[in-house]
Order: structure tokens, then C-alpha cells, then sequence
């Protein structure tokens, strides 16, 4: 199992240890990752410009095509926008032909038909439940782990085709192979309100505040994310509301009997 | 897993009660199962299941034992899909999905008899499967106890002042109290999902009932807008009653209801756990068959895809489900042009009463179908043999009139899951 | 020679004027360190505890634990150029070649009287090593300035790092002062005058001069006009003795000098032409005034980052151990405005590149951003249509932190686009999603209107109608969203289903300034969830982009009004 890791902007400058613990459980369960010089997937511009975000994701998805590798994408917002600008480059063919021409400029191929897998897809799909399980050391037998699902892989399910949008099971079904206990709680595939934190603060904290509440009194004793600016609105937040918060890959790290140093804890 | 990487034994098509139900009892049966289709007739919903309330449907004759009703069915009307099923069938079948919808969060009161419901119009629903949130409605109903509702300041879709105005001279002891929902101050509309979620935290629920308690005073019970929590009604009504100390009840409100986008929920959470693989914003747009296998095309926001399955169950719904389609000449089924069994013209297609009780000729045309449930031509015959169409697609009933919607839902996809185990059975299926 | 020229007076005068020009300019940069206000935070700081704040700073940076560090940190950045050794090899020698080149050329050569000759106890520039040398150096210097200025554009493509044209004269002058330097030489070598004046200098008499002469002639290359033909072998012999005795201890053979000897050569015919019409002095005066000019203009050129880029390594250095206060920070922005040397290397894997390329929009890149910045600072006003491209360069970042990682002088630039989009905003200029709310959709609705007379069409989804021909208002699009749910009092102006209804009126211009369309939190339960597959997310997000299309130019035309 061979990948193209796509790490994004956020993950580097903002969330290095959802990088390492990545790196160090994938490390562990023999997933091979290669560094390709990948730049913005785009999803910050498709506000503003859709052509240009798909071009952003379009010349990403060509270095893996030219690399002959499948992508992996720890954050859940790149995941979702190389699969958007999959989509729209089949949707609009006069985009695609004008992406075709740039790329070519750039000595760059047209990326039809590359992979795209995000992090949890992968653990789940291609290295396998029980293949994990038969890894997992230090199980954390007990904990009660609240996942957040993170919209923009969810959904929508036609696009981004991660899990079943209305009730999804892959990330408590990864929850569980830790040994801890997944809970089922109300707002768990609902929005972290990380996308409005610029342009209206007060809004975003409200909807973290109630996807926290929410984890809390379901009896959560730890969240888990898989997506770099889930992790950021919910960083500070959920320390003040006393429940702890982790990335997937550090929980599972553990579990793994990874030091908690190479998991970026 | 991709939907068109394996050859599947079902795809369902439609995802209404019957398209969910069907696709449930399927994967329940141990068959693999694709099921295509946004739940959009769920979210209308009202939470409730109708088996049977109304036959005959020209004197409104209401039943309170449905299955009585049945077999009175089944002799006026042999050919209906409801006698067809036919009662033992029908109560298997219901009990099974609420028991289904139950372990996926929306338990309903075990129930042999129809309930009537107080519904937000003022009027009394007569329906089978009632959710434990709205039985006491009926209770307090039937036993005529002083009760207070709950109207909220801002949430347009329910009017307890209308009730207690429509039902105040049958029901004396109906009163109600108009309160302000937490942080809703200047708020000039609200949405009855926003507060049923909002009642699913401590802080919410619990100012909520700081408002209504001292409001109760002589009542016996207290009924709200279907609003207690959406995903964790249970819990919340529980609390609601330990806090209040009197039997809560929830009235359904006008679609789309809370307990709507519940039914919807639950049914999805439902099929996950049976198995079934779900493609839901995906459009059926055209489906070939060669002798064991169909090929279906799926269009979605990525294009066009097609995938292939062993049967096919038709469960489109009528006309608001697409699953019908009437142009100025005739009524046509879309998808696959089956033979819909129809009025000779578009000018008997309505009665020249609009409001005739025995309802109009359009609304009983449909696919007829053979025993097995398998669509067949104008004689008779069968189009594919392992193309089933089950819920109000088909012909020869008036489920709005009758009261029966969920039962000809659930009802027909059972019968047509049995017929088609079956099938799979003799050609050496699962 | 060159001291007779200095005692003239008039190149001295020249050198002080220079100097003092230098001395001005540099005075000048370093308190604008102190001056320069970038980013709403620095109108909260005096000019007194900004001077407090670089002068603690520099003490702390001096008497830290953290100096063999910061030490370490000036030798590998600085000194050896490690970052810019790991983007470009090609780059890096260029740089060490010009550096080092310059370098050598200035102790050794401009400054021999203050300093070779004092390090150098036998330091004669016609002698070796130090003619062999001034050679090598000059010829790095050269390469550098080539190595330095070729392939750019094959590196970056038609998006290329800014340039301004004070720093491509500076880079003239080099050039003209390191081949000037070569032809004196040349000129010198093959120059009878000059062998005319040494010998006069050394009282060498008639007879002694015949025979070293020719011995100049032959292993010097002076191009006497008069001497032709073949040496009288005794007469030869005669001079090579009058040579060991006169000469050889101050004159290396010129060969050694391997690219003025060729040149000596190859112009030997002309020397007495050039003689006569004074060329000597006009290449002298050239390469001097070029030095003098350079001298002046270095404080305002990019080259002023020999001296800003240390400080700044330093003050990185120092904020890595602990965070800078605000004055410092303020600080640190300023001078990062003189530090940064416009090479480039943070534009070279932007992760906006392709963006910016495609885009046709340089300023999305950091090495125009960082000049940007000081524009949006200063106070001059911003012409419309140059700021909205600004504003596109900083609010498209990503914030991923590259440039500030692969910047080789240490600049925070991350702090510094933070604090440019914070000066944009103050300006008016802040991002789409904040000045769209300064409005309300119907007063965008009328402006739009005013000026076009009719509604544009927003984008391929809006335009078709067969998109919500299917919307039967059933509101599931909103009992679904969580930011109609989480608004609290600061309501959205239209919930989803009713954005979706304006648009199957055809009223697009109604939904493009609408707050639920800039507050959309874009999780697509909407979408997911609609009864008829309407694809209300992706609609929400084509507004977005037609209300930046169609809404920015409006507002541009009526703020200059």
C-alpha cells in the first residue's frame, strides 16, 4: 500500500501533531507515504472562485497522476475538495478543457482517474478493521470517545462517497478497534462551525459550543476528530468545557503502544 | 465499497416507507441490498403509521380494529393491495418495522388497535403505530382530562389556541399558555427542528420546563408541538415527564414535521444496521434488463453510473414521488413505461365532485401486479420476472382516503420480499 | 596612483559625499524600523517603546543562553546560505560567488589602504597571490551576477518575484564596476605611459631602460609602438637583469592576471591610441564613480539587506525562545519591509502558486505581498481596482506557513500578511464575506439593478431551471441547518428554502447579498437532505462567487464616488 500524502496548509502550519501520530500510525500498520510538492487543494477559494478552485485541485490530483499515486488526505476539507473539482471537471467540459491546456503548460497530465481516500478510508477499507485490531496493543478499554464526523467528507455522499451521510458507522467502527467505547450522540455528523469562524465568530462558537455540550452530556470523556480545522474550533473550546480532545490517529496511536511523543501529545 | 463494483441480489428503488421498508426486510433476509433514493416522502411525514382507519371509503366508516377493516377489505375489494396482503401479514410486517424503527430511536406504543391522535388542526387522527411521545395525546383524549398545550411564541406551523378553539367543545378541560422559548427574544420565526434540537441540551430543556411548570396548575396532562428533541426524543420526553410530574404528549405538527425528519432519520439509522447500502442522492433514470440480470443507471452530481443487480423492487411513489407521471393524455409510469391501469380518458379521471367522499378514479390507477407482486402488462403478464413493485405505486387503492398509507407501504414490501426470497430460493440465490 | 588621484581633492570630496549619503540613507532605514506602522496593532504603540522594545530586545539577544544558537543560526543562514542551498544549488552558488566575490574585492582591492595592507604585511596588487586573485574574484563576481539574473524566468513562468529598477542598477553597476576594473588593468599592463612613469619614478636611466623595455614588451606585454622585430639577445639578458634588480619584487608575470593579461593582448594594437586619448582616465573615473555611486545607493537598494538580514536572523533567533511583545512584533514587521531581498524563494512553492498563475494575479504570491503590505500601510490611498487585487492576494492565502519557513532571512511573514489583511480591512478593503453584510440584500438588489438595468446570471447551477422547478418549499433545507438554528438574535436575513424560492423567481440579484448566503457554513445538510436533490450548498457557494463578480465592481465605483 503505497500513497501520496496530501497534507494541506492547515495540518502543517496549524496541527503538525495530526501529522506525526498520521505518519507514526501509518508508519506502524506498513501504509506508504510519499511527500509530493502538492500546494492549496482549493477549498478556500471555491467561495470566490469555483474555476480556480478546481485548478488548484486539478494540479494536485496531476502530481499524483504523474507520481502513478492514489492520494491520502488526513483533512477531511482537501478530501472533499479533490473530490469536488473530480466532479466538476466531469460536470463542465469547457472547465476541463481550460484546466487540460494549463496543466499541459505546466508539463503536467490531465488527472483523470486519480484516487482519493481520506485518512479514515483508508484505516478502514484498505489496511482493515481487523488487520488494526491484531495491531492494537495497549487497547483503551473503557474510554468513552464521542467521534466527529466533519461535513465536508460526509458529505454529500454523491460526491465524496466516504460513509452512508444519514447513518454513518466508520469512524465509531474505528473508535471501537481502539478497545474504548464509541457513543452515539445527537450532533455527531453535524457542522463544527469552523467554515464561518472568520466571517462570523460569534455564530461559529455557538455551533462548536453546541456540538460540545452535546458530546458532553451523551457521557463523552473524549472527542475525536479527523480533520484539521474540526480540531482548531474545537481546540480551545472544549479544553474550557472540560472534555478532552484528540485526533483520531492519537488515540488509536496509543492504542497501537505508539510514545505518546511521536504522536505529537 | 463502490455500488458499481458488485453484481447486487436487490436494488431498491425509492426510499418512501415502502422503498425503506422493503429494502430492510430484504437485507433483514440475508440479501445484498442497494437501495437508491433521498427518503423525500419520509421527511412529510407525520411520524404516525395508518394501517387501515376508513372502509368503506364513500361513508367514511372508521375502523378502530384495522385488521378488521382488512378483511371487510378483502371482500368489497378483493384486488386491493391491502387485501391482498392481507391481516396476519400485515401485523408481522408493521410490528417488525416498528420494532426496527424503535431499536434506531423512535419506539413506538405496542399497539393491536387504532389510537386517535390529536393533530394540530384540532382534529383526531385515527392511525395504528403511535410513538411513545405522542400516546398520551390520545389518552388524554379518550379520558377527557383537564390538559394544557403549549403554544410558542414565533413557531407558525402549530396553533394551540386553534386547537382548544376546534376541539374546546368535545374536550372542556383543553386549555393553553403561549410561552417565549429560551433565546428566541425578537426572533420572528421559528423552526420547530431548531428548537427540537435545542431541547436536547440540559440548559434548553430545563429553562423550558422552568416556564412550564408553573403553568400546569389543575391540568393532568401537557401536550406540545412535536418539538421534544429530534434524534433523543425518547430521552427527552422522559425528562419533560419526570420534571412536569404529568404525562407530556408531543401533537404532530403540519409536514415537514420533526417527527418527520425522526421517521426519516430512524429509517436510516434502521437500514444501516440491517445492512443495506444506501446511494442517497442518486436518480434511477433508466433500467435494462437481460435474462438474470438488470442494469440500472444512476445519476448523481458526479454523472452517470450503472450498476447491476439480480432484482428490482419499484417503490417511486406516485406523483409527488415521480414514481407516476400524468401528461395531458394519460398517466405513465417514467422509468420503465409499465402498463398503468388507468381511466379510459383524462375527463373521468375526477369525479365532477371535487370533494366526493368515494375519492376519484385517478387516485386508485397504478401498476397491477401478479401474486408474486412482479408488475405485469394489460393481460396479465409478467415484464421481468424479478421486478417487484410494492407501495402506492400500484393500482386498485386510495391510501389517503383509507387511512392505510404505511400499512400498504410496509404490508406490499413484505409481501413482495417474501415473494422474492422466494424466487431467490428456487434459482439458488442466497 | 590612486593616491595622487585622492589627493586631488575632488574624489575625495566625492568619497565623503558618497559616505555621507550612504551614512544618511542607512540612519534613515534603521529608525524607520522604528517608524514604519504595519498592522492595526502598531497605531497601539508609541515610538518610545518601540525603541525600548529593540533595545531590550538586542541586550537580550546579546546576554541570552540562546546566543550560541542565534550565533549558529547567522552562520548557517547568513554566512553559508543554507536555506537557499536547499531550493536552488544553481541560485546558491550565484549568490556565494557574488557575495564572496564582492567581499574579496573590497578588503582586498577598495580598501587595500585601510585594510590589505595592514593584514598583508607584503600586500602589493601586482603581486601574487593578490593579482591572481583580484582575478578570480572579479570573475565570481561576475558569474554570480549571472548565475543570479539567468533562468529566472524559466524558474518561475510568467508569475515572477518582484523587481524593482533601483535593484537591476545596482546590479549595472556592479557589472560595470568589475569589468572596468578589468580593462584598467588590461590597460595598465599594455600602457608605455605607465611603464614610462614607473620607470621615471625608479630613476632608471637610458641605457638600463633599452633592454627592460623589450623585457616588458616580451613577458609583460607593454605594447611599445617603436619595438619591432627580434631582441638583441645581450641586450635582452642586459634588461632581465635590470628587471630581477627593479621590478620583479612588486610585479608578478601579468599572465597570472588570467583575464586582463588576454585582454592586455588582445588590445595591445590601440594601447598607445588609448594612451593618448586619456582612456586610462576615463575607465578610472567610471569604475571609481561607479563605487562611489554604489556607495550611496546602497541603503536604498536591495542590497541593504547585508545589513538588515543579520538583525533579522537575530531577532527570529530570539523569538523562537520567546515570543516578541508588541512593540517588537511591530518592530519586526518594519524591518522586515528592508530585509527582504525580493529573492523569490517564498513564491517557489506558494501554495497559491497555481492559484495566482492561473489567475493571472501576482499579488496572491509573498514576495509582491510583502510590498503590498507597506503600500496598504502607508497612507496613501489605494486606486479601486489595484486594492481589490490586493485583497484578493491576502484573503486567498491559506495561511499554510511556507513562505515564512523557506523565507532564508527569517522574516514572520505569516504575522505579516495577518497584519496586512488587518490594515486592508481598516482601509476597506476586508474580505467578501465582511464587507457583503455592510448591506442588505435588497439594497445590493437595488445598486446592482441601477447599474445593469436587469439581473445577471449567477453561475450554470442558478441559471438552470430545472434546478428548482422541483422546489416545493417543503423547508427541509432549513429544519436542517445549523446556522438558521445557531443564528441567535443576529438572524439570517432569508433562511435556505427561501434563498431557493428567490431563485425560482429568477431574482438572483435578491440572493447575492444575503447573509444566509455569506454565513453559510457549507456543511451541505441541505443538500444531502433534499426531498428533490436540489443541490443547495453548491448553489449557495456559485452566489458567493457571482456576489464577488457582481458586487465588488459596484461597490469599487461607489466608494470612489
Amino acid at each position: 500500500m503505497n500513497y501520496a500524502i496530501f497534507l494541506g496548509c492547515k495540518i502543517p502550519a496549524m496541527v503538525p501533531a495530526y501529522e506525526d501520530s498520521t505518519r507514526a500510525v501509518l508508519g506502524k500498520l506498513k501504509v506508504g507515504l510519499q511527500d509530493l510538492p502538492f500546494t492549496c487543494c482549493g477549498y478556500p477559494t471555491r467561495s470566490l472562485d469555483l474555476d480556480a478552485s478546481v485548478v488548484a485541485a486539478a494540479h494536485n490530483l496531476a502530481l499524483a497522476k504523474q507520481a502513478g499515486l492514489a492520494i491520502l488526505t488526513p483533512c477531511k476539507c482537501c478530501f472533499g475538495q479533490l473530490r469536488h473539482a473530480q466532479r466538476f471537471l466531469e460536470e463542465y467540459p469547457e472547465l476541463a478543457e481550460r484546466v487540460s491546456a494549463f496543466l499541459q503548460h505546466e508539463g503536467l497530465p490531465f488527472p483523470n482517474g486519480v484516487k482519493v481516500d481520506h485518512l479514515l478510508t483508508v484505516l478502514s477499507k484498505e489496511v482493515g478493521l481487523e488487520n488494526i485490531r491484531s495491531h492494537v496493543t495497549a487497547p483503551r478499554t473503557g474510554l468513552k470517545v464521542a467521534a466527529h464526523y466533519g461535513c465536508h467528507a460526509l458529505r454529500p455522499s454523491a460526491v465524496t462517497g466516504f460513509d452512508n451521510p444519514m447513518a454513518p458507522t466508520i469512524f465509531e467502527d474505528l473508535v471501537a478497534v481502539t478497545g474504548a467505547t464509541p457513543v452515539i450522540w445527537p450532533r455527531r455528523i453535524d457542522c463544527c462551525g469552523e467554515p464561518v469562524s472568520a466571517s462570523n465568530p460569534d455564530l461559529s462558537e455557538r455551533i462548536a459550543r453546541g456540538k460540545i455540550t452535546s458530546a458532553l452530556e451523551s457521557g463523552s470523556e473524549l472527542l475525536v476528530t479527523a480533520c484539521p480545522y474540526c480540531h482548531m474550533r474545537f481546540e480551545e473550546l472544549a479544553k474550557d468545557m472540560g472534555l478532552p480532545l484528540m485526533l483520531y490517529p492519537q488515540l488509536l496511536g496509543q492504542a497501537l503502544g505508539i510514545p505518546d511523543k511521536a504522536l505529537g501529545l | 465499497m463502490n455500488s458499481q463494483d458488485q453484481l447486487w441480489d436487490v436494488a431498491v428503488v425509492g426510499a418512501g416507507i415502502a422503498g425503506m421498508s422493503a429494502a430492510i426486510f430484504a437485507a433483514s433476509k440475508g440479501l445484498s441490498v442497494l437501495h437508491i433514493g433521498n427518503g423525500s416522502g419520509l421527511v412529510f411525514g407525520s411520524g404516525l403509521l395508518d394501517v387501515l382507519a376508513v372502509h368503506p371509503v364513500k361513508d367514511s366508516t372508521v375502523h378502530e380494529d384495522p385488521w378488521h377493516g382488512i378483511e371487510l377489505l378483502r371482500k368489497d375489494e378483493p384486488s386491493n393491495p391491502l387485501a391482498l396482503v392481507g391481516p396476519k401479514a400485515m401485523e408481522v410486517a408493521v410490528n417488525q418495522i416498528m420494532e426496527a424503527l424503535g431499536k434506531a430511536g423512535m419506539p413506538y406504543e405496542p399497539s393491536t388497535t387504532n389510537h386517535f391522535v390529536p393533530t394540530s388542526m384540532g382534529t383526531l387522527k385515527g392511525t395504528f403505530g403511535v410513538p411513545t411521545t405522542m400516546t398520551s395525546g390520545a389518552k388524554a383524549f379518550e379520558n377527557k382530562w383537564p390538559t394544557l398545550l403549549i403554544e410558542i411564541r414565533g413557531l407558525r406551523e402549530f396553533s394551540a389556541a386553534q386547537m382548544v378553539h376546534t376541539m374546546g367543545d368535545k374536550w372542556p378541560g383543553l386549555r393553553f399558555e403561549k410561552i417565549e422559548f429560551p433565546d428566541s427574544k425578537g426572533v420572528f420565526e421559528l423552526y420547530a427542528t431548531h428548537l427540537a434540537t435545542a431541547l436536547e441540551t440540559n440548559k434548553t430543556r430545563q429553562a423550558v420546563i422552568d416556564i412550564v411548570r408553573p403553568l400546569i396548575g389543575d391540568a393532568k396532562a401537557v401536550g406540545f408541538p412535536a418539538i421534544l428533541g429530534l434524534s433523543e426524543s425518547t430521552a427527552v420526553h422522559k425528562a419533560f415527564e419526570d420534571a412536569l410530574g404529568v404525562p407530556v404528549f408531543e401533537i404532530p405538527t403540519m409536514p415537514t414535521s420533526v417527527p418527520g425528519l425522526r421517521l426519516k432519520h430512524s429509517f436510516e439509522v434502521a437500514a444501516a444496521a440491517a445492512g443495506v447500502f444506501r446511494r442517497v442522492q442518486s436518480v434511477v433514470t433508466g433500467v435494462k434488463f437481460d435474462n438474470d440480470i438488470a442494469t440500472l443507471t444512476l445519476q448523481d452530481a458526479t454523472g452517470n453510473q450503472e450498476v447491476q443487480a439480480k432484482a428490482v423492487i419499484l417503490a417511486t411513489g406516485r406523483f409527488m414521488g415521480r414514481g407516476l407521471f400524468a401528461d395531458r393524455e394519460k398517466v405513465r409510469e417514467p422509468l420503465l413505461d409499465l402498463f398503468v391501469e388507468q381511466p379510459e380518458s383524462r375527463e373521468n379521471w375526477h369525479s365532477r365532485d371535487f370533494f366526493a367522499k368515494s375519492g376519484h378514479a385517478i387516485n386508485r390507477c397504478g401498476l397491477l401486479v401478479d401474486s408474486k407482486w412482479r408488475p405485469t402488462d394489460a393481460f396479465g403478464a409478467v415484464v421481468w420476472p424479478r421486478l417487484y413493485a410494492v407501495g402506492s405505486i400500484l393500482a386498485r387503492q386510495d391510501w389517503m382516503r383509507q387511512k392505510s398509507g404505511s400499512g400498504l407501504a410496509i404490508g406490499t414490501a413484505w409481501a413482495a420480499v417474501s415473494a422474492m426470497s422466494d424466487d431467490f430460493g428456487s434459482i439458488g440465490g442466497v | 596612483m590612486e593616491d595622487t588621484v585622492f589627493n586631488g581633492g575632488f574624489f575625495t570630496t566625492a568619497l565623503w559625499i558618497a559616505l555621507g549619503v550612504c551614512c544618511l540613507g542607512l540612519l534613515w532605514r534603521l529608525v524607520s524600523w522604528l517608524i514604519i506602522k504595519i498592522g492595526p496593532d502598531a497605531k497601539e504603540v508609541s515610538f518610545l517603546q518601540r525603541l525600548g522594545a529593540a533595545i531590550i530586545g538586542g541586550i537580550k539577544a546579546i546576554f541570552s543562553k540562546r546566543l550560541p544558537g542565534i550565533i549558529g543560526g547567522f552562520v548557517l543562514d547568513s554566512l553559508l546560505q543554507r536555506r537557499l542551498f536547499k531550493v536552488s544549488k544553481k541560485r546558491w552558488l550565484g549568490h556565494m560567488l557574488l557575495f564572496y566575490g564582492c567581499l574579496v574585492l573590497i578588503v582586498m582591492h577598495a580598501l587595500h589602504v585601510l585594510l590589505a595592507d595592514k593584514l598583508f604585511s607584503d600586500y602589493q596588487a601586482t603581486l601574487n597571490p593578490f593579482l591572481l586573485l583580484r582575478n578570480v574574484f572579479g570573475v565570481a563576481t561576475l558569474v554570480g551576477v549571472v548565475l543570479m539574473t539567468s533562468g529566472r524566468k524559466k524558474d518561475w513562468g510568467k508569475v515572477r518575484p518582484a523587481r524593482l529598477p533601483i535593484d537591476a542598477l545596482f546590479g549595472i553597476l556592479v557589472v560595470v564596476i568589475v569589468v572596468t576594473g578589468f580593462l584598467l588593468e588590461a590597460q595598465k599592463m599594455s600602457s608605455p605611459k605607465a611603464f614610462n612613469r614607473m620607470a621615471e619614478e625608479y630613476g632608471i636611466d637610458e641605457d638600463e631602460i633599452k633592454g627592460l623595455r623589450w623585457v616588458w614588451k616580451l613577458d609583460y606585454g607593454v605594447a611599445f609602438p617603436d619595438l619591432k622585430g627580434e631582441p638583441d639577445p645581450d641586450l635582452l639578458e642586459e634588461g632581465r637583469g635590470y628587471n630581477e634588480d627593479y621590478c620583479v619584487g612588486c610585479h608578478s608575470k601579468p599572465q597570472h592576471a588570467f583575464v586582463s593579461y588576454p585582454v592586455a593582448k588582445a588590445a595591445g594594437l590601440i594601447a598607445t591610441s588609448t594612451d593618448a586619448a586619456n582612456v586610462d582616465k576615463g575607465l578610472l573615473y567610471i569604475h571609481i564613480f561607479a563605487c562611489f555611486f554604489a556607495i550611496a545607493l546602497l541603503p536604498f537598494t536591495r542590497v541593504f539587506h547585508v545589513v538588515a538580514d543579520p538583525i533579522s536572523l537575530v531577532v527570529r533567533g530570539a523569538a523562537s525562545s520567546a515570543p516578541l511583545s508588541k512593540a517588537g512584533r511591530v518592530n519586526r514587521r518594519a524591518l522586515a519591509m528592508d530585509a527582504c531581498i525580493r529573492c523569490g524563494l517564498c513564491d517557489f512553492d506558494c501554495s497559491v502558486g497555481p492559484i495566482a498563475k492561473w489567475m493571472n494575479n501576482q499579488e496572491l504570491l509573498p514576495s509582491r505581498k510583502v510590498q503590498a503590505t507597506r503600500l496598504v500601510a502607508s497612507r496613501s490611498e489605494i486606486k479601486a481596482g489595484q486594492a481589490e487585487r490586493l485583497a484578493v492576494g491576502a484573503h486567498l492565502c491559506t495561511d499554510c506557513g511556507r513562505c515564512t519557513d523557506r523565507c532564508p532571512v527569517g522574516l514572520d511573514l505569516a504575522d505579516l500578511w495577518d497584519a496586512g489583511r488587518g490594515d486592508l480591512s481598516s482601509k476597506g478593503f476586508p474580505a467578501p464575506a465582511v464587507w457583503v453584510k455592510e448591506e442588505p440584500a435588497i439594497a445590493w438588489a437595488e445598486a446592482l439593478g441601477a447599474e445593469l438595468g436587469r439581473v445577471p446570471p449567477a453561475g450554470p447551477l442558478t441559471a438552470d431551471r430545472n434546478q428548482f422547478s422541483a422546489c416545493v418549499q417543503c423547508q427541509t433545507c432549513t429544519n436542517v441547518c445549523p446556522v438558521v438554528a445557531n443564528s441567535g438574535e443576529d438572524r439570517v436575513d432569508l433562511a435556505p428554502q427561501q434563498v431557493m424560492n428567490l431563485l425560482r423567481l429568477g431574482m438572483n440579484d435578491l440572493a447575492l447579498g444575503s447573509k444566509m448566503v455569506w454565513d453559510c457554513a457549507t456543511c451541505y445538510q441541505c443538500q444531502e437532505n433534499c426531498p428533490e436533490g436540489i443541490r443547495v450548498t453548491d448553489i449557495m457557494l456559485e452566489l458567493r462567487g457571482a456576489a464577488w463578480r457582481q458586487l465588488g465592481p459596484v461597490r469599487d465605483r461607489r466608494r470612489s464616488i
